[in-house]
């Protein structure tokens, strides 16, 4: 093992508030209960976790995403000595991809919806519903709120955190408040039904969406959102307009599609404003305010930029380079560096794939195989992670267009690029049925068969 | 022309009454029943269906030199539709292709017949991408008698294919793309028939790129060829 590896690091709770709250109670712990808090937390977490014993070795993967859940089915038919666990905080999945279509009532919240034990029994790994607080990697241990695990291999997809700061919020408060007036629609169900509420509820006026800035989690989803709030004012007949502030310069993917079809449909809708540095938020007064102009709301869905999962940081394997805090990986073997037993793939990846489920998914059966070829002593060639998305522009019936891609290394340049990009930007009800039967066939993949 | 099976399972059934259960059992409920249809192809909507196909495979059906998407153009039509019915139900993992062939997307079994019928009038790529031995190399005649030896049989002497049999046709087929269905085979992600898991699973890694270089040379008839390399 690397000496460059911290010793003892692990036990980083959530960051230095609870390391802190080791050395002095907050007021508000010490009032409720004279019990010492840490001793029994400390106690409870270095238990073994209610697991069967290993029959072989140990592969724990942290996350039940589209990453997480294609990983652990491939590590084990790859390899079926592996002993597998998916950890996840969640107690079932919803599936992001296709929540848009969900939100105009084109699909219903079933279809989204599926259960880790189904995944679990039907690939023979183990479900775990437990929340990852920390890891010792030198005596391969992973600390979750339901116990310890060891470890043979360790996968992390912990997936995504938004970055409210780089919208000119700070205070963590502030953040909290936003998140929950105006969830971005990223992260979990509680965001997707909220916005789904607020969208059938809204009255008329301004309604208004971000598409943030840098690497963010699916490319066109918050343009595909804007043609589904757009359909569904439409449909309820309400005056209301869509503001699309977009931090970027111009539509990132499949643009001549969108504009096309805001033009064709929406045009008297949806207002697109690009290039908008956003300086500040105001969830009270309703007002979003670039460094030109300022946009006043009825409502919105403001999606910040992102960042890799908290949980990289707290694990101390955050790349120093990466401006979204993603983990410090090889970027053909998904290894942390000097560390061979621990890999990170999804959403925390640091190289610049798309955030995408079919990337994440695609990434994950190579990188199964290649954990599986070294728990044998052997190597395989890297290949390329492929996206693929579907972007709903239109509903009753679904009208989609869609892009596969894949990616290269650029030698000369050391660095990644689109490969292969097959965009079908002529929206049509036959894309729509193939965005649905692409959904069937992951979930069937990560779930079924 | 293609058969279909037509699996039939008389399921859900409730039987309560004893008789009747006694009565059924002298009756033998076949497990699946075969149905062969026949289509007559329409290749101006087969055009039409291959829109979406051109999106990777190409207007041209030649796919790309790097194997990520195979030649289409010059296949036999049978092994194209078996391919198509194996990717639709997930007997062949695709996950790329499985969305654009089923049947709410691409439609039923004539569309799949229009748009195989319209693939088998395309001129093949002259231009397929090759492995890297030339003619006179140690290697290509390495590859030549393995092709020989555990090819030809079913493939074909000049990797032409069986069209009644669905062997598929490997001449003009890009290297690359050989390579990758070689390593997916191997690795047990592509099931295909047994006698080809044994013969490909025999060798190692220099005899399967030295048989898949022999077979990206082999000279495809000047006929099917598109007339710009003619």
């Amino acid at each position: 093992m690397s000496n460059s590896m911290k010793r003892r690091e692990f036990l980083k709770l959530g960051g230095a508030s609870t390391v802190a709250a080791g050395v002095s109670f907050s007021p508000l712990a010490s009032a409720q209960s004279d019990a010492p808090h840490v001793p029994m937390l400390a106690s409870q977490i270095s238990q073994p976790a209610l697991l069967p014993a290993a029959k072989g070795p140990r592969v724990v993967v942290v996350g039940g995403g589209w990453s997480g859940l294609t990983m652990a089915k491939y590590l084990k038919r790859n390899f079926r000595d592996f002993d597998v666990v998916l950890v996840e905080k969640n107690a079932g999945f919803v599936s992001c991809p296709l929540s848009n279509l969900w939100l105009a009532d084109q699909i219903d919240l079933e279809f989204l919806t599926h259960s880790y034990y189904d995944a679990a029994k039907n690939h023979n790994y183990f479900f775990l519903n437990a929340t990852v607080i920390g890891a010792d990697r030198e005596s391969r241990e992973l600390y979750t709120d339901q116990g310890l695990i060891h470890y043979d291999y360790l996968v992390l997809a912990p997936g995504i955190d938004y970055d409210y700061e780089k919208i000119g919020v700070e205070d963590p408060e502030q953040a909290q408040q936003i998140q929950m007036h105006y969830p971005g629609g990223f992260k979990g169900i509680s965001e997707f039904l909220s916005i789904k509420r607020k969208i059938h509820a809204f009255k008329g006026g301004n309604f208004l969406m971000t598409v943030p800035s840098g690497n963010y989690r699916c490319m066109a989803a918050p343009y595909e959102r804007a043609c589904m709030v757009a359909a569904v004012f439409k449909k309820r007949g309400i005056h209301a307009r869509v503001l699309l502030l977009d931090m970027n310069p111009e539509i990132r993917i499949k643009r001549d599609g969108f504009e096309r079809a805001w033009e064709r449909y929406y045009s008297d809708i949806i207002q697109y404003e690009s290039s908008t540095e956003i300086s500040s938020v105001d969830p009270e007064s309703k007002m979003v305010e670039t460094d030109f102009d300022e946009f006043p709301f009825d409502d919105a869905i403001i999606y910040p930029p992102i960042r890799a999962s908290r949980l990289i940081e707290t694990l101390d394997i955050m790349s120093p380079t990466s401006p979204q805090k993603e983990a410090n990986i090889d970027p053909f073997k998904y290894n942390v560096i000097g560390d061979e037993r621990v890999y990170v793939t999804g959403d925390s990846r640091s190289q610049p794939f798309s955030k995408s489920g079919n990337t994440a998914s695609s990434e994950a059966k190579y990188v199964a195989e290649l954990i599986a070829a070294h728990a044998q002593g052997k190597e395989i060639d890297w290949r390329s992670p492929q996206t693929m998305c579907f972007s709903g522009v239109k509903i009753d019936p679904v009208e989609s267009m869609s892009i596969i891609s894949s990616y290269k290394f650029n030698e000369a340049e050391k660095r990644f690029q689109f490969d292969r990009v097959h965009p079908i930007e002529n929206w049509s009800a036959r894309s729509g049925q193939a965005g649905f039967a692409w959904a069937e066939g992951m979930y069937k993949d990560m779930f079924y068969t | 022309m293609f058969d279909m099976r037509f699996r039939h399972f008389i399921t859900g059934l409730v039987l309560t009454a004893i008789p009747i259960q006694f009565a059924m059992a002298t009756h033998v409920v076949p497990d699946s029943i075969s149905v062969e249809l026949h289509f007559k192809p329409d290749v101006e909507n087969g055009e039409r269906v291959y829109e979406i196909c051109a999106s990777c495979h190409l207007p041209d059906g030649w796919g790309n030199r790097d194997g990520v998407y195979p030649q289409l153009a010059g296949q036999h039509a049978t092994v194209l539709m078996q391919q198509l019915l194996d990717i639709r139900e997930g007997r062949r993992d695709n996950p790329a292709m499985y969305p654009f062939v089923q049947e709410r997307s691409i439609g039923g079994y004539q569309n799949l017949a229009d748009v195989v019928a319209y693939i088998s009038t395309l001129p093949m790529t002259p231009f397929n991408g090759r492995g890297k031995w030339g003619i006179a190399s140690p290697k290509y005649a390495l590859g030549e008698q393995i092709f020989a030896e555990k090819c030809a049989v079913c493939h074909g002497e000049r990797a032409e294919g069986n069209s009644t049999a669905k062997y598929p046709r490997l001449q003009g087929q890009h290297y690359a793309y050989l390579i990758q269905q070689a390593r997916l085979i191997t690795s047990h992600q592509r099931i295909v028939n047994p006698a080809m898991t044994t013969a490909i699973t025999s060798l190692d890694a220099i005899e399967t790129a030295a048989v898949m270089n022999y077979i990206s040379r082999i000279r495809v008839p000047e006929e099917d060829l598109h007339e710009q390399g003619q």
